[in-house]
């Protein structure tokens, strides 16, 4: 790695003003661990690090909002993880944690660089968008509400304009919803995942009412499947629904084969998966 | 500005300084103070062979910038360990891996400790299944995986019995 200043702000405020510069090199961090993956390997070169870690301790702060959660954007996955707040309001937050990287990287890392980073293979992504959650961003001209779906517009892109910050990411009450993520890994148990599935359902007795399903990790962005959801809307699952599910997703999704697997094998993954995480998510999340 | 500063923090109890490059690791500056138990192995945070404790938390130093550390309390695997009735002055942990034979190579055997007394902190009596997750985050190539996990049995025992469970 090569040299480069460091500021380390003391409030947000100061940050912002920090960031607002032409530079393109000058990059804000919460934990820095995917910045320095990136520095180590000379993908980015910073003139200048901001630190965002002595701002204003309420900016890591994680709270019940109108019946669902409001999260500070340098709280920390580790923070997320142990918080009662988070059991409780979304469960399927909690669980996905566990096999979220390793505890030394979540101690660290924070949920606002978890989402700027924009690694399709992060596995919150698409669980915040089952959820519906939004985040605040900001910047020196204000601030403005987007959908976390709505933050991700390519592969590493983000809505996110130059110089601005998330602030926060808002989680609405889900009105007893069930949620769950699959994570499926094909080199290790730990590895990055090859693929992920998070579903969210609405469901009376066993009708379902209304469905969100995402896929992440073997596509460029996490991103909303409607033609699988729309096959779970207004249906009781049975095994073709299921099936029609996962033909559909299989069939919507543009898929990218890599080292872990090409796209053909990850449309196969699809298909099968994405009917498990419809079961696994009526059966109230737990594998 | 400066890509250069001198940091003060607490290393394994005592006053320590150094003088750093911003783009430095924590790893770095621990091998400048003469310490090499936390060794960068993978480079990513993957492998564990570089854990230190920092403000209490386990971290990688592979991935902790050297400036970030300024003011920190750090302890790393060459603490003494206060109370140690061992005549090497080891812990409950250190004597459970010797016991169960729980390294070969014995490389990455500092970061296993370290991870080892943070998972009893937090729980005194882990299940198999929480050993397993918790140290997901660890590597050993000489795979002594088995042994690791009698070892941390071992060690939740015999720290119950020492009423540090």
């Amino acid at each position: 790695m090569i040299p480069f200043e460091l500021a380390e702000p003391r409030s947000l405020k100061g940050a912002l003003k920090l960031l607002d510069t032409e530079d393109p090199a000058v990059r804000a961090f919460g934990g820095c661990t995917a910045l320095m993956l990136m520095m180590k390997t000379g993908v980015f070169q910073p003139s200048c690090l901001v630190s965002l870690r002595r701002v204003e301790k309420k900016h890591a702060g994680i709270s019940r909002e109108d019946g669902g959660l409001r999260i500070g954007a340098l709280a920390t996955l580790s923070s997320l993880e142990q918080s009662a707040a988070v059991r409780k309001a979304a469960p399927v937050i909690t669980r996905t944690l566990r096999t979220l990287s390793n505890v030394r990287v979540r101690n660290v890392a924070t949920l606002g660089g978890h989402l700027a980073h924009a690694d399709p293979h992060m596995d919150l992504p698409p669980v915040l968008i089952a959820l519906d959650a939004q985040l605040t961003a900001v910047s020196v001209a204000g601030e403005r509400r987007l959908a976390v779906q709505d933050l991700f517009t390519g592969y590493y892109e983000t809505a996110l304009v130059k110089n601005e910050l998330i602030s926060s990411v808002h989680v609405p009450a889900q009105d007893g919803r069930r949620s769950t993520y699959v994570k499926c890994t094909t080199r290790t148990a730990d590895d990055w995942p090859t693929l992920g599935i998070a579903v969210s359902l609405k469901t009376d007795g066993t009708l379902i009412e209304d469905a969100r399903v995402v896929v992440s990790a073997a596509t460029e962005k996490p991103l909303r499947m409607a033609q699988a959801e729309a096959q779970l809307r207004g249906a009781t699952v049975t095994d073709a629904v299921l099936a029609r599910v996962g033909e559909a997703a299989a069939a919507e999704a543009e898929l990218i084969g890599d080292a872990r697997g090409s796209a053909a094998y990850k449309r196969e993954l699809l298909r099968v998966h994405a009917a498990r995480a419809v079961r696994q998510a009526l059966a109230g999340g737990e594998r | 500005m400066t890509t250069q500063r001198t940091i003060t923090f607490i290393l394994n109890g005592h006053p320590a300084s150094a003088q750093v490059g911003n783009h430095q690791n924590l790893v770095e500056v621990l091998q400048g103070q003469g310490l090499c138990g936390a060794r960068e192995s993978c480079a990513q945070g993957l492998c564990g062979c570089c854990t230190v404790i920092v403000d209490g938390k386990a971290v990688s130093g592979c991935l902790t910038l050297a400036p970030l550390i300024d003011g920190a309390d750090v302890r790393t695997i060459e603490e003494p360990q206060a109370g140690s009735k061992d005549e090497h002055g080891l812990d409950a942990v250190q004597q459970a891996f010797i016991e169960t034979g729980a390294f070969q190579c014995g490389f990455c055997t500092p970061g296993f400790v370290l991870m080892t007394r943070q998972l009893l902190d937090a729980h005194a009596n882990p299940s198999e299944d929480e050993i397993r997750h918790y140290l997901a985050g660890n590597l050993c190539r000489c795979a002594t995986y088995p042994e690791v996990v009698k070892a941390v049995r071992l060690a939740a025992s015999k720290r119950k019995k020492a009423g540090k469970g």
